[in-house]
């Protein structure tokens, strides 16, 4: 069945019903007898097998139907909600997660079978009902051995080839020479067009490392495709058999490879010997889960769903990337729209009257166009728009995790993720917040002996709070925990070499903070998993830099950290405010300017040698554009000039322009790849004349 | 017409000849997506030496670069004949690049293109040259345009 139309919808619904099962497990371990969780859980989990089903995707289904088992018994109270099952839900919510992602770049949901979890999570229902359950370990062996068995004998054709006399001297003479032999079965995937190509490319792979000895069916009927969706051959090689078989698996459309390593034969005419094969590594490796008797699972379980990843992160991923649009959204569009072609069809008819009064109706059919596109901007600017909430949902089961590993208690409390920010900005936040998140949850919070000796509650709180300021959206990301100790970057920093002790006593606390900021500036003591190899708050700064936005820290010893991140609301049309100086047109954003003022030359004062000006109580520093922007000073200053305040959080500073020429609506276009070095100016954008005009980018200037 | 005849027989490349001070340079025409006269070139302050500025080429802005700064020549004299020749390059994008004169099409035989003795000429300029071709008896250096675009400093 061609389901690839389906696909898109596919993902998107899992990935949802992921993040339903994944919120509700969370409820779920705090309120664990509320049935309306377990009812929002069952109906996930099961919608989610349902659509595995549907699609063909066999291993998925077979996961989530034993997960839902498990939900099963929960409802009809046979078994207590407990920390431990939440933790196997979980695995196998990422597992789950995994195979969606394998399907979202391949189309394909991989070979993982995942049977560990599967095992546990029917352990835990035969706990339930009061079976007695062995040592898993043992019993996970002895059942896969089982399914291994089974497999081998649909699966590993191979085992069962009969030889040619001819055949089976060359096989003698590969072992004499201390080559081992082993057995493949490839099968292809039913779609794939080409068999005998594939067939071939097989062979060209496995040859790489060893030689062919046997084909089974021959190798002329494989070149004819005389054969149906499988084909086996015996090799001899003295490479790793993984190797080998990794090879084959790689060529494209190769559903999987069954192999193992052949020691018994069977010549043709004779007897089928008893012992055939010993099957090794067909999908989950025995081996692998006596290493993992200690601590079952965890880590079978991270190792292989890593490698199909890789294999397959190299192809394009299979779907594009959407949004989901409010219908509403999309009929004000077409409002607007509509409004659009009457101003068009009205600008028409009046080029072509010649009336006397055209002049003032055109003038005014000029200005209902004009609001018709500032409107057309911002519902489009909507439709791109999408809640943080996207990003944001992730981190409780995050945080959850964290504060398992790190044997410390935390909340996390998250407010505004319905803050709607454009798509590409949301796509690209998530690391650096979560950098953040781990960062207050690792070194910010204290442990809670620390934290009782403080008076503080034993549990930590991390928080987020997103919310719209004029044109930017804020972040704060923060904890009630240590604070930073700004002695010890101090200490630090001077140590370094990046400072001298002198500088570093005359620097102000938010300078000596800024350090952390700096490429591999790590504070942390120790390197852990979750962070402290000092590719931390640069990545995080840089990230944000990248978006427009900015990052600021405050901090107190004691009391806690807070990281404000300020983030554009939109990336490609701002309005700016037009401003000349000499003969060169510069754009500043509107949302960065607090007011103009015009300032007389007295007014100016010195402090430090630097330029000021005292402005209803506050000192704001000014800043002279054109020798910033290497522009030729003017012979002669006049008495007045005017100045732009803009502000980048509680700093202002004032930008002494010539001109003010005004408020327009500028589309952002990027300076290009080859001029660099320029941090000064954001972009450049084309003005209704032709030419081109720079956008400064007040962040740098401050 | 006995030449063109010839030549079609052998592989053939063909070069927009252009001049810069006193020299004549062939580029690729497969690098060249258009030829424009000179407009207003915005500048960019902070900018390599050698970028010009910025243009709006048809709604896009694509940045103009100087041919003589970047070789170590004197400043542009802009005059009727200054055209900027728009590059596009695979990776990096539209390039613009300042001529003082387009003279002629040109179609090499490839064969008959040498590659430059590393021993005449100013060191410097030879970075930017990966051939010489011969167009009747008159020699054109051959743009190496990789150069032109490297961030190197050649003054």
């Amino acid at each position: 069945m061609d389901v690839g139309q389906y696909l898109e919808i596919f993902i998107d619904e899992s990935s949802e019903h992921i993040q339903t099962l994944s919120d509700c497990i969370m409820t779920l371990e705090q309120e664990p007898d509320n049935k309306d969780t377990i009812n929002e859980i069952f109906r996930a989990a099961h919608s989610l097998k349902g659509m595995a089903g549907t699609m063909g995707f066999k291993r998925m289904q077979h996961l989530t139907h034993d997960m839902e088992n498990v939900f099963q018994e929960v409802r009809s109270d046979k078994i207590k909600v407990d920390s431990s099952m939440i933790d196997l839900l979980f695995k196998c919510l990422d597992a789950i997660d995994k195979y969606v992602e394998n399907i979202k770049e391949s189309s394909d949901e991989g070979t993982e079978d995942n049977e560990l979890i599967i095992k546990e999570l029917n352990d835990f229902i035969a706990k339930a009902n009061g079976e007695v359950v062995e040592s898993t370990s043992a019993a996970a062996e002895e059942k896969i051995g089982e399914s291994q068995e089974s497999s081998s004998s649909d699966d590993e054709k191979y085992s069962s080839i009969e030889l040619t006399d001819g055949e089976k001297k060359s096989i003698d003479a590969a072992i004499s020479d201390g080559k081992k032999i082993y057995g493949f079965t490839v099968y292809i995937q039913k779609e794939c067009l080409l068999k005998a190509a594939r067939a071939f490319l097989v062979f060209r792979a496995v040859e790489d490392f060893s030689e062919i000895l046997v084909y089974r069916p021959s190798s002329q009927d494989i070149e004819d495709e005389k054969f149906e969706l499988n084909f086996s051959f015996l090799v001899a090689a003295t490479e790793d058999m993984a190797k080998i078989k990794a090879a084959a698996e790689n060529v494209s459309e190769v559903e999987k490879v069954a192999c193992g390593e052949v020691t018994t034969f069977r010549i043709e005419g004779e007897e089928p010997a008893e012992a055939v094969a010993e099957p090794a590594k067909v999908e989950n490796a025995p081996t692998e889960i006596k290493n993992e008797q200690a601590a079952p699972a965890p880590k079978a379980v991270e190792n292989k769903t890593a490698a199909p990843a890789k294999k397959t992160g190299a192809g394009k991923p299979a779907t594009s990337r959407t949004v989901r649009v409010d219908i509403e959204k999309l009929d004000l569009l077409m409002n607007q729209v509509s409004e659009l072609i009457i101003a068009k069809n009205s600008l028409v008819s009046i080029s072509s009257s010649d009336g006397q009064d055209n002049s003032q109706n055109l003038h005014d059919q000029i200005e209902y166009l004009e609001r018709i596109t500032t409107n057309l901007h911002e519902s489009v600017m909507k439709v791109r728009m999408v809640p943080i909430e996207s990003v944001t949902q992730k981190y409780p089961r995050m945080i959850r995790d964290l504060a398992r590993t790190l044997n410390k208690k935390m909340d996390l409390v998250i407010t505004g993720e319905d803050t709607e920010l454009d798509r590409t900005v949301v796509d690209q936040i998530g690391d650096p917040l979560q950098h953040l998140l781990r960062n207050s949850a690792d070194h910010g919070l204290e442990s809670a002996e620390l934290r009782a000796e403080r008076g503080k509650p034993e549990t930590g709180t991390i928080f987020l709070n997103a919310y719209q300021e004029g044109n930017n959206v804020v972040i704060k990301v923060g904890d009630d925990g240590n604070g930073i100790d700004t002695e010890a970057v101090k200490r630090k920093a001077i140590e370094r070499g990046i400072v001298t002790a002198e500088q570093a006593d005359s620097m102000s606390q938010k300078e000596i903070v800024n350090f952390l900021f700096m490429p591999s500036f790590s504070m942390a003591k120790q390197i852990t998993d979750i962070s402290g190899r000092g590719v931390g708050l640069d990545v995080v700064k840089s990230g944000i830099e990248q978006l427009g936005g900015d990052v600021e820290v405050a901090t107190e010893l004691g009391k806690g950290t807070i990281f404000t991140v300020r983030l554009p609301l939109t990336l490609a049309i701002i309005q700016a405010l037009m401003v000349e100086i000499r003969d060169e047109k510069y754009a500043i954003a509107l949302g960065s300017i607090s007011n103009i003022e015009d300032i007389s030359v007295n007014d100016i004062k010195y402090v430090q040698a630097k330029e000021v000006i005292h402005l209803r109580g506050s000192v704001i520093p000014i800043i002279r554009l054109d020798k910033m922007l290497d522009i030729e000073p003017k012979e002669e200053e006049p008495d007045h000039l005017t100045v732009v305040i803009v502000q980048k959080g509680d700093a202002q500073a004032g930008l002494v322009v010539d001109n003010l020429i005004g408020q327009q609506e500028i589309v952002i276009k990027s300076l290009g790849k080859y001029i660099n070095g320029n941090k000064l100016i954001s972009g450049a954008t084309i003005l209704g004349d032709g030419e081109v005009a720079l956008i400064l980018d007040v962040n740098t200037l401050m | 017409m006995a030449d063109i005849i010839d030549t079609t027989e052998k592989e053939t490349k063909q070069f927009i000849v252009v001049r810069i001070g006193g020299e004549k340079f062939g580029i690729d025409i497969g690098y060249v997506d258009n030829i424009i006269r000179l407009q207003k070139i915005t500048r960019v302050p902070k900018a390599q030496v050698w970028f010009k500025g910025i243009i709006n080429l048809r709604g896009e802005i694509v940045p103009v670069m100087s041919a003589r700064i970047k070789m170590g020549l004197e400043d542009d004299v802009f005059t009727n004949a200054s055209r900027i020749i728009i590059l596009k390059l695979e990776e990096k994008g539209e390039l613009g690049l300042i001529v003082d004169e387009v003279c002629e099409v040109v179609t090499l035989v490839t064969d008959e293109i040498e590659t430059p003795n590393v021993d005449t000429g100013t060191p410097g300029k030879d970075l930017f040259i990966n051939g010489v071709g011969k167009n009747g008896d008159e020699l054109i250096s051959l743009f190496e345009l990789s150069a032109i675009i490297d961030e190197k400093d050649n003054n």
